[in-house]
């Protein structure tokens, strides 16, 4: 219960972010629910045509659609994997007590403050003229050969580069994480003959599960909402191989004028979005451990 | 209870306050300042082609200095123009002055377009270059602009290139010498937008074609201009380097240092040879798909007046055209500072670039044909045609099965 007070003190912090959040998401959320029951090109004097259901039936039948879901969740599978993967490791590293972990801290971190465009374009240049260059000179083409020519590698590629983007980010928090475990838990597991191996997966583990819940919640948000790398990096191509969810829409909407529709997608992908992240979080959340 | 009770009653009056506010600012327009002046003191101006902008900064400045109406120039990266335009006019902050390529473009924004018949100097306009909608003309052209082979002149004679077969031999030739016979490159219009332009040209109507296509009338796979040009692309693939591994810097540079013979391009790209010393001559020629002899030459983009803008700001937009096209300063700035080449009577340029001499003489001898793909469906080079094009460069793809393929996006964008 509030104390008058406090009450205040809530209402004064609290109420400019409410205020902006509804403006700026709230709002236009449902806007956004009424025009994907239309047929309209976005532009205000041109005629906004009422079509019912149509938008959303149509989309279960748009093949590009549902093959851009399909990349999207390929993706999104493969660079979950990876980039939690790597984010724990490179944690479980830096909190050693190796010399270097600071300055190794910062690096890691470091690709994260590069824009996802930026990042994209300087990987173009890697993986198309550096990698066709290296294949050349020491003659391993059936690695080094352009990979965002090759529908397949494309997808890696990207892979790759949310991988190297988001890993530093991923660290952090698996960092507090295991800061978060108090020294004596970590004492007995060793008093009682716990080695290396058991110490991590019998007493670090269950107690950094907070950290797992928020690593895997951002992870999978991001990738299944990845936009800029994949602008950037592939465009979608080739032949529409690498076209993930975010970017069909942005097609839609913005190349082929079809506002209703690509809001009606929108709608969609907000759905399976928010469906995948609470399942995620219903799941992992059972498997915290509470310290008394 | 209490809380969750408290927190609900908070979130929908912000709801309802939101809603208020919003509702508020939409009809507030941008700067009507009423019935009593007639031109407005200062006016927005948006336009698309991004070589001109330093230009544009200095020719407001001088109409200030003449008229004492201030010209903001809005500045744009080229890409998302037509996005980032159709966003601000749908907000009502729309520029007073904007540009538009004609076709598709100008008839979706319609609604949007000031008439601009009664402006002096449109009637000096040449044959068919003015955007005309429903019987009133609202574009006023930049400049026209021409698309074909632009080639060194010291590796390849126009003469020997004269169809099919010679384009291939030519192809052949320069590879035997470990030269790129004709390029393009990964950017969509570069890839296949100006290239698939031929092709419909070459038709007797060529609008009408387009309009068929989208109906589902008839077919490329059936019509033999397309079917040469899928040969001609297949050609690309079997004698040039991928395009997709190759970019515009990349395709002028290569072409500037002897790598390629030919390019696919227009004269806009004149400029970008300004960094290279040039040890040979450019040429212009046309791509000789089933024997054709003329260069692809239209209106690149036109200028418009915003139809939503107040009286006194649409007068001053008004005002602003009819002096860049018939004040002195105005002119020399078209021809000169732009380079653009004379589209209204009572203009001449004679510091053409070679390219746009190229142009201008295949413009007066009329050996011209058109861009239909001004007409063609909205974003369908970005959406549909470039994804086919990088299967055909990236598997072994027959050129029937290429035809096919664009027949059935064509069809899919046309919906």
């Amino acid at each position: 219960m509030f104390k008058k007070q406090d009450k205040g003190w809530y209402i004064l912090f609290t109420a400019p972010l409410i205020f902006i959040f509804t403006t700026v998401v709230i709002i236009p959320f449902f806007i956004g629910i009424g025009y994907s029951f239309f047929s309209w090109d976005g532009l205000p004097l041109n005629p906004k045509v009422f079509v019912g259901m149509e938008n959303y039936v149509k989309l279960f039948s748009d093949g590009r659609f549902l093959s851009s879901a399909i990349h999207t969740t390929l993706f999104t599978f493969l660079a979950i994997l990876l980039i939690n993967l790597l984010g724990l490791i490179f944690a479980l590293v830096v909190t050693t007590k190796l010399k270097v972990r600071n300055a190794a801290r910062a690096m890691l971190f470091m690709p994260y403050l590069i824009g996802g465009l930026i990042l994209g374009y300087i990987w173009k240049f890697i993986f198309g003229d550096a990698f066709s260059s290296i294949g050349e000179q020491i003659g391993l083409t059936s690695v080094f050969f352009n990979w965002l020519l090759d529908s397949r590698f494309a997808l890696y590629a990207l892979v790759i580069v949310a991988t190297w983007q988001m890993a530093g980010y991923i660290m952090i928090i698996y960092i507090t994480g295991i800061q978060g475990i108090p020294e004596d838990v970590i004492e007995a597991a060793h008093v009682d003959g716990a080695n290396l191996w058991v110490t991590l997966f019998r007493v670090k583990f269950p107690l950094m599960m907070p950290s797992f819940t928020i690593s895997l919640f951002m992870t999978l948000s991001n990738c299944f909402k990845v936009f800029d790398v994949n602008f950037s990096l592939t465009g979608g191509g080739p032949n529409n191989a690498t076209e993930m969810f975010a970017m069909n829409i942005y097609n839609e909407i913005f190349q082929l004028n079809n506002y209703g529709y690509g809001q009606a997608k929108a709608i969609v992908f907000f759905i399976v979005v928010a469906a995948v992240t609470l399942y995620q979080v219903s799941i992992t959340k059972k498997r915290e451990v509470v310290m008394v | 209870m209490k809380k969750r009770r408290v927190a609900i009653v908070f979130l929908s009056c912000f709801i309802i306050a939101g809603l208020l506010f919003t509702g508020c600012t939409i009809p507030g327009t941008s700067g009507s300042t009423g019935g009593t002046q007639t031109t407005a003191k200062k006016i927005i101006v948006f336009q698309s082609k991004v070589e001109i902008t330093d230009q544009m900064e200095a020719l407001a400045e001088e109409y200030k200095a003449e008229t004492g109406v201030e010209v903001e120039v809005w500045g744009t990266t080229g890409d998302d123009y037509f996005q980032q335009l159709k966003t601000k006019l749908a907000n009502n902050q729309g520029p007073t002055v904007f540009s538009l390529a004609p076709g598709s473009e100008s008839e979706q924004m319609k609604n949007y377009l000031e008439d601009l018949s009664g402006l002096s100097f449109v009637g000096k306009i040449a044959e068919g270059m003015a955007n005309v909608i429903d019987g009133k003309v609202v574009g006023i052209p930049y400049t026209v602009e021409g698309f074909g082979l632009v080639y060194n002149k010291s590796m390849i004679s126009p003469d020997e290139v004269k169809d099919y077969t010679s384009f291939v031999k030519m192809m052949q030739d320069q590879k035997a010498k470990d030269v790129n016979g004709l390029s393009l490159s990964q950017e969509s219009y570069f890839l296949i937008g100006h290239i698939l332009n031929t092709p419909f040209a070459l038709q007797a109507d060529p609008f009408q074609y387009v309009a068929d296509l989208a109906a589902g009338k008839v077919k490329m796979a059936d019509t033999p201009e397309f079917q040469e040009f899928a040969k001609f692309y297949a050609a690309i693939r079997d004698y040039a380097k991928n395009p997709l591994e190759i970019n515009y810097d990349k395709e002028i540079g290569d072409l500037a240092t002897g790598k390629s013979a030919a390019i696919h391009q227009g004269n806009w790209c004149a400029g970008m040879f300004n960094d290279y010393q040039l040890d040979f001559e450019l040429g212009m020629m046309p791509l000789p798909l089933a024997g054709n002899d003329c260069l692809a030459v239209s209106v690149p983009a036109a200028w418009y007046v915003n139809s939503q803008a107040s009286d006194a700001e649409k007068q001053a937009g008004k005002e602003f055209l009819t002096w860049l096209y018939t004040s002195n300063t105005g002119k020399r700035y078209l021809m000169e500072e732009f380079g653009f080449i004379p589209v209204v009577a009572g203009m001449e340029n004679k510091n053409l670039d070679v390219l746009s001499q190229e142009v201008a003489k295949y413009t007066a001898e009329g050996k011209t044909i058109p861009w239909p793909m001004s007409q063609w469906p909205a974003g369908i080079v970005d959406v549909y045609l470039v994804p086919v094009a990088e299967q055909f460069f990236t598997t072994e793809m027959t050129p029937e099965d290429f035809l096919a393929e664009l027949d059935r996006v064509w069809v899919e964008a046309s919906k």
